[in-house]
């Protein structure tokens, strides 16, 4: 659990972070969304020190981070950053390896944990584990960083912008590996980005920071149905808003008894993934599979349009 | 390609072969020598001068790198930052001085022989050591320096295993430009009695003999390019095989 308490951090007599009093619970992807200088790189480098607060202080299960040595207490946070900062002169291994190295783990510990890492995020321990940094594409470069992050099984992850430097198709990919593999390990993640269809998409709550300061926190649904300042709501997107309501709820939800033509809709997809699809394929009645992939139920026109407005 | 490293295999066998057997030069060096004069300086072993000449050179290198490298660690260092300007403007003092006027002004306070010149040579090289090392350790990317304060690297664990590998090419192309100033400057040595391949093209001058002038300059050419294109591949290598 990270809790913020009354926390500030002054820059030449501006407050960048202001009296920001937040609890992430344990096990939970927290999203921090704002636009550029709003203050999340900042908020999020307090829990590990590399900012210290101006003024208020940041507990992590309780104890104040600013009772703990640095060093110490980074060694037990994983952080991952935008341009994932891997060291150019080691190998992805090494560079996976720098905690536990640190942390003086035995050799042999240290060898058997990195292709532990390599091979959950789909890396090949053989081919990728010598390379160099500029030998890795960007999705892998920002694994290996992610690898990096993880290799002391820290109970806290802090991700400032993890995906802002890939392209659309692999940073959705990104998303969703980050969301199984937060659920596999029971990870607190605090998770900064200025997207907000990724915070909706990641985030169990999201924090919107706004000039140093929170203008909500709540879960993505209660954000999408009521915004609570104006700035929450242009973040969202006016014209956004019902589909990122219907991307955030499985279409299966709506399925009726019946039968319809056509392809089936896979069992994880959204409702905004069935609309899109009903409107691609000129249907207005969709065939829903079920948890064992075989069509379960149908999914209307009507019914998504109604399940569209919060409320 | 081959060319330049043909080109550097003949310069090394001519180098060598200089040293290890003068007397087969003495028919190319003979029009420069005139009648009833030595083709060849016999004075001392060219062996010997040699040795003496890089020998200066190491013995002045060697400590002018580590001050240079400190106080580029220094100004880097956050409390250090402040001290940046001053190092600037020493070191950079050193190198507005020219070299015979460090030599002129040394004699006096440690005598003639081989101080004044490492003294010299040690002040030469501090600037180029000092701006690349400073480069180098200015160019490590910030995402880089990030990531190894937020993996938990304590300032000193940063600075081994991050910041000086980074660093490494740029200080030893540092080293490579002071060390060819450096075997430049030590021939000027001789004429405060330094031990040095300066001492052949003295002698010539003195005695109007060419012949020694061409070979004591020939050879001082030869092993600055030899040293320049060896550190060179040092450098390259450093940066095929990061580690
Ligand atoms: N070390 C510093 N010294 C002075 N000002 C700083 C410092 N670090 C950040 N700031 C200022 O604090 C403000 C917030 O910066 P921060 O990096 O936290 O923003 P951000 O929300 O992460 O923005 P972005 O989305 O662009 O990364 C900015 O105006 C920035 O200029
Ligand atoms: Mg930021």
């Amino acid at each position: 659990m990270i809790r913020f308490e009354s926390v500030s951090k002054v820059y030449d007599g501006i407050a960048v972070v202001d009296d920001v009093s937040l609890t992430l619970e344990r096990g939970t992807i927290t999203a921090v969304v704002g636009t550029s200088g709003s203050g999340k790189s900042t908020l999020l480098r307090m829990v590990n020190r590399l900012v210290e607060p101006t003024a208020g202080r940041v507990l992590l299960d309780g104890t104040d981070t600013a009772s703990v040595p640095a060093a110490d207490l980074r060694r037990r946070i994983g952080y991952v950053i935008q341009d994932h900062g891997l060291f150019p002169h080691w190998t992805a291994a090494r560079n996976i390896a720098t905690v536990p190295g640190l942390l003086g783990w035995p050799r042999a510990a240290i060898d058997a944990r990195v292709r532990e890492l390599m091979l959950m995020l789909q890396l090949d321990p053989d081919v990728i584990g010598p390379r160099f940094p500029h030998e890795l594409s960007g999705g892998q470069a920002q694994r290996v960083g992610v690898a990096r992050a993880l290799a002391a099984r820290p109970e806290v992850l802090l991700m400032d912008e993890p995906f802002g430097a890939l392209d659309p198709v692999i940073r959705q990919q990104a998303q969703t590996d980050l969301r199984k593999l937060q659920q596999q390990l029971g990870t607190t993640v605090m998770l900064v980005t200025h997207d907000m269809a990724e915070a909706i998409r990641l985030g169990d709550r999201i924090a919107v920071m706004r000039a140093g300061r929170i203008d909500q926190f709540a879960p993505p649904a209660e954000i999408i149905a009521a915004p609570a300042t104006g700035f929450v709501a242009d973040l969202l997107g006016e014209g956004d808003r019902a589909f990122r309501y219907l991307s955030l709820q499985p279409a299966a939800r709506l399925a009726r008894p019946g039968a319809a033509d056509g392809p089936v809709l896979p069992a994880d997809a959204t409702m905004a993934d069935a609309l899109a699809e009903m409107i691609w394929s000129g249907r207005d009645r969709l065939p829903v599979a079920g948890p064992d992939g075989h069509p379960a139920g149908v999914c209307t026109r009507d019914d998504l349009i109604r399940a569209g407005r919060p409320g | 390609m081959t060319g330049a490293l043909i080109g550097r295999l003949v310069l090394l066998a001519g180098v060598l072969g200089f040293i290890l057997a003068p007397d087969s030069f003495v028919p190319l060096l003979r029009p420069f020598a005139p009648d009833g004069m030595p083709v060849i300086y016999d004075r001392a072993g060219f062996g010997n001068l040699t040795l003496w000449h890089l020998g200066l050179v190491v013995a002045a290198i060697v400590p002018s790198a580590l001050l240079a490298i400190l106080l580029a660690v220094l100004v880097t260092r956050p409390r250090g930052a402040e001290f940046l300007p001053l190092s600037r403007a020493l070191v950079g003092f050193g190198q507005t001085f020219p070299p015979v006027a460090v030599l002129a002004l040394a004699v006096p306070v440690v005598g003639f022989g081989a101080w004044p010149t490492l003294i010299a040579l040690f002040l030469y090289g501090l600037l180029p050591i000092f701006e690349n090392a400073l480069a180098g350790l200015v160019g490590v990317p910030a995402s880089v320096a990030l990531a190894a304060d937020g993996m938990g690297m304590t300032p000193r664990q940063k600075l081994w295993q991050v910041e000086l590998p980074l660093a490494l090419p740029l200080v030893v192309e540092g080293i490579r430009i002071s060390a060819v100033i450096a075997i430049s400057t030590a021939a000027i040595g001789s004429t405060v009695a330094a031990r040095s391949l300066g001492e052949v093209i003295i002698a010539g001058l003195n005695a109007n003999n060419l012949s020694f002038v061409v070979q004591g300059g020939l050879l001082t050419a030869g092993l600055a390019v030899l040293v320049y294109d060896g550190l060179g591949l040092v450098v390259a290598a450093i940066r095929r095989r990061p580690r």
